[in-house]
């Protein structure tokens, strides 16, 4: 951006911690009146380091680190870091844990959706809203409390397996908490509809067309509310997501509303493949007998090789590259977070628009900061 | 379009520049580029083999053979296969041509190796620091032989 300021114009700085955005994250926009003619992200206030990080930890402990990336979607995140392992280990995992794995990462899903729909409808006003959502979302991680034990990171899977089974009683739970939730996303829903002010706010806001959110790298909620059907797991099944039924969701608009609504459907889709993974799991073991690597051994020493292992997370694309030089820790792992093309596209976005929409349109995008800047 | 097409296609157009080509299941390739035609590779990528989605590029440095790969993993919204394409690049002098050109999402990634890495992007459009201060630029985080940034902050606080 460039810094000089004509007549009437000026650079207002949003961030960091502006209330529009959870996590440090500053964007200078330069208005004219109250227009957004240019602007500019500036990351980097909480650098973890997460990438060095993992080069100096044992593959074991590598998994409470990756946790903490985006702490929303702890659970996609293992599942991309155990999947890289596991590919490059040629570890096979048990068909039991892998139902286990699809249960939780679906109920991270929702959780993860609650809160970025509550959220953004606190951006535009609708504060009880969020109440609303963080109301259901509690019943959510109470689930996955039950299984792993962990409310935020839950370090529960494990290469070839999950640290834990399902307790007793679990299908009940999800059924009574599901009975609740359906209604809620219902109600939430017709809220939506039929609320003028918050149509105003959304519809038509912060347009991305299906070839230039292509061209840009969006994945995840955003590309598919522009009407492209890619999801990582119809293209490129992992776990047993391809003998499960479910449907992309996708609309059209592209715009704050249709964001929106593909997180209400998609949080439909989660509790359908929840439902049908609790009626199919097999019994079994959690954990593949006869590894070589022992069952939890903190030391572990994985075959030279390189692999990119993506998974869909709830924001969208989340791919680990490691590189494995033979020896007990990773020589090199790279994360690719879906929030970081995302959160690019922000200046493209928001030229032209006024400020009000901007928060409108960053808060749709359901950027979690603390993914960008690891 | 599958991984074999792919490779076939690509060699063919490219036997110079594309080495070490290799397959490593149904959906990922891996292959060498020659750094000087990074662009020319990228734009034949996006435009004829339908490879418009750069997921991440990235370095990993290797001091023991004096190397820093810069790893561009390219994928399509079309079909699911996922090419892992290096460019080497000598550790003392690294320098590739930029690819947001091709692919616009490519901007920040490159400002990130550059920083973390030291690569040099030519004709990069804005290349400065992105996630770390100014005054860390040439301490090359990432590099294997860095050794931490202790001091200058140990100095701040005295």
């Amino acid at each position: 951006m460039d810094e000089t300021v004509g007549p009437s114009e000026m650079i207002v700085h949003l961030g960091p911690q502006h209330p529009m955005m959870p996590g440090p994250f500053r964007l200078n926009a330069k208005l004219r009146g109250e227009t957004v003619v240019d602007s500019e992200v500036e990351m980097g206030w909480i650098h973890k380091g997460i990438e060095k990080i993992l080069e100096s930890k044992t593959y074991l402990q590598g998994i409470t680190i990756v946790d903490r990336i985006c702490y929303l979607a702890a659970m996609t995140n293992e599942e991309a870091y155990v999947g890289c392992v596991e590919k490059l280990a040629g570890i096979e995992v048990p068909e039991r844990a892998q139902y286990i794995r699809v249960i939780m990462e679906e109920l991270s899903r929702l959780q993860s959706h609650l809160l970025g729909m509550g959220e953004y409808a606190s951006f535009v006003g609708f504060v009880s809203m969020f109440m609303y959502t963080i109301r259901d979302r509690e019943d959510v991680m109470s689930l996955i409390d039950s299984v792993t034990g962990a409310r935020v990171t839950h370090s529960f899977l494990r290469y070839g397996g999950v640290k834990d089974d399902l307790p007793e009683g679990f299908k009940d739970d999800v059924k009574y908490v599901f009975g609740n939730l359906r209604k809620a996303i219902d109600n939430y829903e017709e809220l939506y509809r039929t609320d003028a002010i918050y149509k105003a706010r959304t519809k038509g806001i912060g347009v991305l067309t299906a070839d230039v959110a292509k061209d840009l790298g969006v994945s995840g909620p955003p590309l598919r509310a522009t009407g492209v059907a890619f999801d990582i797991r119809k293209d490129e099944p992992y776990l047993v997501y391809k003998d499960l039924d479910f449907k992309v969701c996708t609309q059209t608009d592209g715009d704050v509303y249709a964001r929106i609504q593909v997180r209400l459907d998609e949080m439909r889709e989660s509790m359908y493949i929840i439902e049908q993974c609790l009626d199919q799991i097999p019994s079994g073991p959690i954990f593949p007998e006869d590894t070589p690597y022992g069952k939890r051994s903190p030391v572990m020493r994985v075959p030279a090789g390189e692999v990119f292992h993506r998974v869909e997370d709830p924001r969208g694309e989340m791919g680990f590259y490691m590189v494995s030089d033979g020896s007990d820790k990773p020589y090199r792992v790279k994360i690719r977070g879906p929030v970081y093309p995302t959160l690019q596209t922000l200046p493209p976005l928001i030229k032209g628009v006024t400020v009000a929409d901007i928060v409108a349109i960053a808060g749709s995008m359901d950027t979690c900061t603390s993914e960008v800047d690891r | 379009m599958d991984a074999n097409s792919i490779i076939s296609s690509l060699t063919g157009k490219f036997p110079e520049d594309i080495y070490d080509a290799d397959i490593e299941s149904d959906i990922r390739i891996i292959a060498k580029v020659k750094p000087e035609n990074v662009v020319e590779v990228c734009r034949y990528l996006k435009e004829d083999l339908s490879f418009g989605h750069l997921c991440c590029e990235f370095g990993a440095d290797y001091p023991d053979r004096n190397e820093i790969e810069v790893i561009y993993v390219i994928g399509s919204y079309e079909h699911p296969v996922v090419l892992a394409m290096k460019a080497i690049l000598p550790r003392d002098a690294p320098e590739v041509e930029s690819v947001v050109p091709v692919y616009w999402n490519a901007n920040w990634y490159e400002r990130e190796t550059y920083e973390l890495f030291g690569v040099k992007y030519l004709n990069h459009p804005n290349l400065k620091p992105l996630v770390l201060p100014q005054e860390m630029l040439g301490e090359w985080p990432l590099r294997k032989d860095y050794k931490g940034f202790p001091n200058k902050t140990a100095k701040n606080l005295v």
